[in-house]
């Protein structure tokens, strides 16, 4: 966790539920592995290239379709631990309490965003899916990708929500 | 409301809620959701928010920045850090102030393969700090000279934010990439001096180790030699376009990988660390990048930009006294904001700008050289009070120097800092004869 320190501008630390946590965790490691695999699919097909002269097929929008669900993997763990940088400097002085109770309505702003964005992306999936969008070289439905960024975006929302309760804990004790 | 007066109102909602503990990205997005809906009305925003996260998140130029996150995970996990330094020593060691300036040219080196400030600074910081300690170097010298070096991280390529920075103005990644390699060198000769300089003032601050032997040199090479194949192969591959930027970062990922496993002893438990680590830094980067995308469509709503940057262009000042306008609030923001988000949201405003100011180069020209700066501005703010987030950092990790003293150890890389900056400004052709050269 030393790493995951560094990176905010002193966030406050906030109580989650431990079930929460562990989905989140391996949510971001889930992401991970498939941008591993994104990586090595690039390296195997740049060798090609070198090699026999033609890259492997489709790998620029194999990039594409895995980078949108793993990025969107990668976004609740942010969240959860977090990452999300804020400025600190105008509040520093106000005391841990008044400083949750901000970081709770932050929560709540992003709550809300979350909410109207996986409402709006479910209506976005569906329209992709009607009209049959596929890729270029593969022909892969282009659906299937955004529809894996819901349950992402659906955990999100779930995390930022715990995230507020916890914030608003802190405030009250 | 007329077009600029929206923006501005926007803008300063933006502030509002950042300065209330609202994460920057969350308060982008808030303000352009609400500034789009209320420019273009409700239909076209719920069109919008249909699709416009899935093809932020799936632009392949975009996947480039995860893939370099990633590369600086495993180089922070390889223990090259350790292998850089001890070569760095080697040949500095036993100058006066030698293992500070091995902390720089340790820092130059692993910012060669990271893209990050924070990262380099902390992972240098495990291994120099001791080190420097050990030979009674003050705390002010040693924790000042691994904040600054950090911050080597963002100029030397590849960087996250020069990659930002060559998207956002349709720059290549290559070219922004060489731009950079000699102010980054100047960077890390600068602070080299300083070391000298202040080390003349105060001998007791930094003493001298005993010198290396040949053979201990010799094994210093032997260790970092995949290190520099990496960069090359990265930094090289681009730039003569045997590759794409994503293709280079992913080779650059797997041979660093390749690397954390043979020789930093990466293993299962350390491997779930750095896509841990991965995932909360390309989060970060990505929430910011969708909040000022959001944010930018609703000043281009406002047509804000456009107007603002053509009354400034007309305004008949001299180009010079608005580029140095523009540094000046890039320094004082800087002090209190991460300087990602700054850049993301500003850069759109203000390249035009630039881009329509005559300095007697060329527009591309013009937009590499401003980028340089830019970046080199920001990342002053890293080491800068009150929030420079570097010295905080290596601060955390020496309890018993207190923070005052760490700011006051940062002060001589500040000023050379300054001087780089003013020659970086006054001569143009430091940022940009190497891309002339290799083009």
């Amino acid at each position: 966790m030393a790493e995951a320190e560094l990176l905010t501008e002193q966030p406050h630390k906030v109580p989650v539920p431990g079930w929460l946590l562990v989905l989140c965790r391996w949510l971001a490691v889930f992401g991970g592995l498939v941008l591993m695999a994104v990586m090595l699919m690039t390296v195997a097909s740049v060798v090609k290239r070198g090699v026999f002269g033609a890259p492997i097929p489709g790998d620029y929008e194999m990039v594409e379709l895995g980078s949108a669900v793993l990025i969107a993997c990668f976004l609740p763990w942010c969240q959860i631990t977090g990452g999300n940088v804020l400025v600190d400097f105008f509040t520093m002085k106000a005391g841990p309490r008044f400083n949750h109770l901000l970081e709770a309505m932050g929560d709540l702003i992003y709550l809300l965003i979350g909410v109207l964005i996986l409402w709006r992306m479910w209506h976005g999936v569906a329209e992709l899916h009607g009209y049959a969008e596929q890729s270029m070289v593969l022909r892969l439905p282009i659906w299937i990708s955004a529809a894996l960024m819901l349950p992402a975006f659906a955990v999100l929302v779930v995390t930022t929500f715990f995230t507020m309760i916890g914030h608003l804990k802190e405030a009250r004790a | 409301m007329t077009g600029i007066a929206a923006g501005l109102t926007g803008f300063a909602v933006l502030l509002g809620l950042m300065a209330q503990r609202v994460p920057i990205a969350v308060a982008m997005l808030a303000t352009g959701i609400s500034g789009y809906w209320l420019m273009n009305g409700t239909l076209p925003l719920l069109a919008y928010l249909k699709t416009n996260t899935f093809y932020q998140f799936s632009t392949y130029s975009l996947s480039v920045i995860p893939l370099f996150v990633l590369m600086g995970e495993f180089a922070t996990h390889a223990g090259m850090s350790r292998a850089l330094y001890r070569a760095a020593a080697a040949f500095l060691g036993h100058r006066r102030g030698g293992l500070a300036m091995a902390t720089i040219g340790g820092s130059a080196a692993f910012g060669a393969i990271c893209g990050s400030s924070l990262a380099t600074a902390a992972t240098m910081g495990q291994v120099a700090l001791p080190e420097m300690r050990r030979y009674g170097y003050s705390g002010a010298l040693s924790t000042g000279s691994v904040a600054a070096g950090g911050t080597l991280g963002i100029l030397i390529p590849p960087s996250v934010i020069l990659v930002l920075y060559a998207l956002m103005t349709e720059l290549s990644i290559g070219d922004m990439f060489v731009a950079a390699m000699v102010p980054g060198i100047l960077a890390a000769l600068g602070y080299m001096l300083a070391i000298a300089w202040f080390v003349r003032r105060h001998p007791e601050a930094g003493p001298a180790a005993e010198r290396a032997t040949t053979s201990e040199k010799l094994t210093a090479i032997r260790e970092t030699w995949s290190i520099a194949l990496i960069f090359l192969l990265v930094i090289v591959g681009m730039y003569r376009g045997w590759f794409t930027p994503t293709e280079a970062a992913a080779i650059g990922a797997f041979g660093t990988f390749v690397l954390a496993v043979l020789h930093g002893g990466l293993r299962m438990k350390g491997l779930v660390e750095c896509l841990q680590g991965t995932a909360r830094t390309t989060a970060m980067i990505f929430l910011i990048m969708l909040g000022a995308e959001m944010f930018n469509a609703f000043l281009s709503a406002t047509q804000a930009p456009m107007l603002a940057a053509q009354m400034i262009v007309e305004s008949g000042l001299s180009p010079m006294l608005i580029l140095l306008a523009i540094l000046l609030l890039y320094l004082a923001m800087g002090c209190v904001m991460d300087s990602m988000s700054m850049l993301l949201l500003t850069i759109p405003i203000f390249y035009p700008i630039i881009a329509g100011l005559d300095f007697g180069m060329s527009r591309e020209d013009t937009l590499i050289w401003f980028g340089i700066l830019a970046v080199v501005v920001v990342e002053v703010g890293l080491i800068t009070p009150p929030v420079g987030m570097n010295v905080f950092v290596i601060n955390g990790m020496a309890r018993d120097v207190p923070m005052v003293e760490s700011f006051r150890g940062v002060m001589p890389f500040l000023l050379s800092d300054f001087i780089r900056i003013a020659l970086l400004i006054a001569v143009p052709w430091i940022s940009l004869f190497l891309v002339r050269l290799l083009g």
